[in-house]
């Protein structure tokens, strides 16, 4: 066994800018000098595939960092910090079982199958508003479609869309961890904490709201029938706002422009509705936003390392997809690939805390690249990219796009 | 301890031995099943770990839940017998049960 302090490991510098715009060459270089495990300011990075299939699911072994992010800020008590280490993810095991068991059944694939329709009007809609003239920034038209989806499912003003919108680009930031960003995090969490409890009280006093079958109802019927408190019942849906804003976005932003380089799998999009369900789990094979953070509970032993108790750990989903070692000829676009235990992206998490809105985030996708590639044709770039910053929620925060409109 | 025979989507068989009050997904991540997954741990919320159920074993299982139900109404047309081995918990009436393994789990 070796002690973490003995180990020479390579030194990953993810707050750069830089190295939001090429973190595979950064992952490379490190893994040349330590195959799975690297350092950096916000803890020890584990980037390899099978080392985070390994260790991540150890939910008994490890727990979320958020209580400790919340002590990093100096943002205890704040409503940034209140809501942060007491959402879902933080609470105890029981409550966090409870929990999750008494809306889990509102987030099954019938549930998120159900929403489709919705979702179709909903991308044709941003697609006659903002399609007509062949070009446009899709990092943009992107974020205005999860958002868009969320307001209609729990029947919340659509005038404040755009408010919002921009409260959740600062909180998808949140976890770059720029204490330069504790201000706005505040003001963002407090719009969207008042937004969130309004809707819930006109729905609880509107004389037929129990007949509006919307993700709403469910909710609030869900959380009376299991004994939710209020509070909880208003966390949960604002994590399901920020939990499935950036996310999303981010997944259909990356996925066209890799399909810039594959134009007969984009046309074949456009025919294919069933194919876009393959597109989209290759797509979050080769990007996804997340990397996410977890706390040693006690000594871990994995290999030759050990990690002491309280050790923060930082995997990697987001680039685990392209591991050379892991995935044969990992950088080609292929839906066809074959899919096993040793060969899946882990783009919604392992363990218990494995994402609750992944069918409904997969739903969406496959909704939104059937109707994009059948309405605007021959997509290609049209300007310079620029990358959000690798910590967090990456992506790419513009795409300038062009290409021949087609009216729906 | 209790046998269960796995097939592969190759063909590949496997006798299982399955302890009893274990769930059967369980039984196949210690055998080293490759064809489930299990990615959520056993909690219902992946859908991972699907099998087809050897037809004249059906009365052998517990009834399916609405929670496993709505969870297996994922892309693909839902296969023949179709449940979550997260949710069949290992019991003396499988002995001898042959579940079948879809080629892909999602």
């Amino acid at each position: 066994m070796t002690a973490l302090a003995e180990l020479d490991l390579p030194f990953l510098e993810m707050e750069r800018p830089e190295f939001g715009v090429d973190p595979l060459k950064h992952f490379a270089e490190a893994r040349a000098k330590h195959p799975w495990l690297a350092a950096s300011n916000y803890g020890y990075v584990v980037h390899e595939f099978t080392a985070i299939r390994d260790l991540f699911p150890q939910d008994d072994k490890l727990h979320p960092p958020y209580a400790a992010v919340v002590e990093m800020f100096g943002t205890k008590g704040t409503p940034w910090g209140r809501f942060t280490s007491e959402q879902m993810i933080s609470l105890p095991p029981e409550e966090h079982k409870l929990l999750r068991h008494t809306f889990a059944a509102k987030f099954t694939p019938r549930f998120a199958n159900q929403l489709r329709p919705a979702m179709r009007a909903t991308i044709e809609r941003l697609l006659d508003e903002h399609a007509g003239t062949g070009r446009m920034d899709f990092a943009e038209f992107a974020s205005w479609y999860p958002i868009s989806n969320m307001f209609d499912l729990v029947g919340a003003d659509r005038a404040r869309i755009a408010g919002i919108r921009d409260d959740l680009e600062t909180l998808g930031l949140a976890f770059s961890l720029d204490k330069a960003l504790i201000p706005a995090l505040q003001t963002a969490i407090v719009q969207i904490d008042a937004l969130v409890a309004e809707t819930i009280e006109e729905r609880r006093a509107d004389p037929n709201g129990s007949e509006k079958q919307d993700l709403l109802t469910l909710l609030v019927d869900t959380a009376d029938q299991g004994r939710i408190n209020a509070r909880q019942l208003t966390d949960l849906i604002m994590f399901f706002f920020i939990a499935g804003y950036d996310t999303t976005k981010n997944v259909l932003t990356y996925t066209m422009y890799e399909l810039l380089k594959y134009p007969e799998i984009y046309a074949r999009c456009a025919e294919d509705h069933a194919y876009c369900a393959d597109v989209v789990e290759e797509a979050l094979r080769v990007f996804n936003p997340g990397s996410v953070a977890r706390v040693t509970s006690e000594e871990v032993t994995y290999r030759d390392v050990t990690f002491p108790p309280d050790t923060m750990l930082y995997f990697t989903f987001n680039i685990s997809g392209r591991d050379p070692d892991a995935f044969v000829d990992a950088e080609r676009f292929d839906p066809d690939r074959e899919i096993d235990r040793d060969h899946r992206h882990v783009a919604f998490g392992l363990g218990k805390h494995m994402c609750l809105g992944q069918y409904i985030a997969r739903a969406q996708l496959q909704e939104a690249i059937h109707a994009i590639a059948r309405r605007m044709k021959q997509p290609r770039l049209d300007g310079e990219i620029v990358w959000r910053p690798y910590p967090g929620s990456w992506g790419l925060k513009t795409l300038p796009f062009a290409f021949e409109p087609v009216a729906g | 301890m209790v046998t269960v025979t796995f097939i592969e989507a190759d063909g590949a068989r496997f006798d299982v031995a399955c302890a009893e009050g274990g769930s059967l997904m369980e039984a196949a991540r210690a055998a080293d099943i490759r064809g489930i997954l299990a990615d959520c741990g056993g909690n219902c919320a992946c859908g991972t770990c699907r099998v087809f159920v050897d037809e004249n074993w059906l009365g052998a299982l517990a009834p399916i839940a609405e929670l496993e139900a709505a969870t297996l109404e994922m892309r693909d047309e839902p296969g023949p017998n179709e449940r979550l081995s997260c949710q069949l918990p290992v019991t003396a009436a499988m002995d001898g049960m042959v579940v079948r393994l879809p080629k892909r789990q999602f």
